[in-house]
């Protein structure tokens, strides 16, 4: 399967890299018993619903108020929608451009004192052809749109982390429908 | 919040009325993420696998409809067998779809359970994926 590789990496990126500000190590840093127990709960450490001063992602981004999460809920919901799109994108866009096959043909001596040609086929992409850069370029942008769905998830909002789920569910109906067919059809011999 | 690995009994996972405080909850706690580990994997390899039933199960019926459509009319003709199959189809990819968002779902379970940064849980969730990877994956040749 050339797509077991997204369905393992993309959802599990488990370096989060909180903002030290948060966390300022004034209470128990360095104390042995267990987490989650300072004084102050900044940062959720379970589910909660709720739309007073929710951060999100960036320091100017907080909501308050019960639109602003509505607005958050739709934005957040697209987002985990598009980042299916770009998953599904880039792998058509790869199995398209390794269509291109090179025949590299040389002869060769034989056994018998004759010439024989032997041909050599190359499947896939050269470092610096264009299909190469873009698919790099578009791996940057669905790294980084992971990894703001994570910290997304991480703030531990139940409206927030619905529309994740919720987004990427839809997402995957409507964009892995239309690889479903597409592969359908190009690959006829299963 | 601790920002570094600690051994400890005590940790609060996930929701509000799942705190752990002694080692026997610890352990069940460890128990209960290894098999959610090892259904993560299980359910990447059933996905992949029900993606490849549906591929050749049904296309002939839905490749002919679609290459009947785009040759110009003929939608006309047997359309009723070929409407069902196109509906069992949707349902097909519509299941599959939720399959997809417990899969999401899940993942994030996991990666907030490993944020705890206990390592009783870390522990747990690597060897279920390990787990899980071993058992799972030889079933994905076998189509």
């Amino acid at each position: 399967m050339d797509h077991s590789h997204h369905m393992g990496m993309s959802y599990m990126d488990s370096n989060s890299t909180m903002q030290p500000s948060h966390h300022h190590p004034a209470t128990s840093a360095s104390h042995p018993h267990g987490g989650g127990d300072s004084h102050m709960m900044m940062m959720p450490m379970t589910f909660y619903f709720g739309f007073k001063n929710v951060e999100l992602l960036f320091s100017g981004l907080v909501i308050n108020t019960a639109g602003e999460m509505a607005g958050a809920f739709v934005a957040v919901f697209l987002l985990a929608m598009f980042y299916e799109g770009l998953k599904i994108a880039r792998e058509s866009l790869l199995r398209k451009s390794q269509v291109s096959i090179r025949y590299n043909s040389m002869p060769v001596p034989g056994p018998n004192g004759t010439i024989l040609m032997e041909t050599h086929k190359t499947v896939g992409q050269q470092m610096l052809s264009f299909p190469h850069l873009l698919q790099t370029v578009l791996h940057i942008i669905q790294v980084v749109i992971s990894y703001f769905l994570m910290l997304i998830f991480m703030t531990y909002n139940g409206y927030l982390c619905i529309a994740v789920a919720a987004g990427a569910g839809t997402g995957y109906f409507l964009f892995s429908w239309k690889k479903a067919v597409v592969v359908d059809i190009t690959e006829h011999c299963h | 919040m601790a920002m570094h690995f600690i051994f400890s009994d005590t940790v609060v996972l996930l929701f509000d009325f799942w705190s752990v405080h002694s080692p026997a909850g610890m352990a069940l706690s460890v128990l209960v993420l290894l098999l959610l580990a090892v259904l993560y994997e299980g359910i990447k390899v059933g996905k992949a696998k029900l993606l490849h039933q549906v591929l050749v199960n049904l296309p002939t019926s839905i490749s002919q409809q679609t290459i009947a459509e785009t040759d110009g009319d003929s939608a006309g003709s047997d359309s009723s067998p070929v409407g069902r199959t196109h509906h069992r189809w949707y349902l097909c990819h519509f299941g599959q779809s939720l399959i997809h968002v417990i899969q999401v779902v899940i993942g994030y379970f996991i990666m907030l359970a490993v944020m705890s940064y206990n390592t009783w849980i870390f522990l747990g969730v690597v060897l279920g994926s390990a787990v899980g990877y071993y058992l799972a994956y030889p079933l994905l040749s076998t189509a």
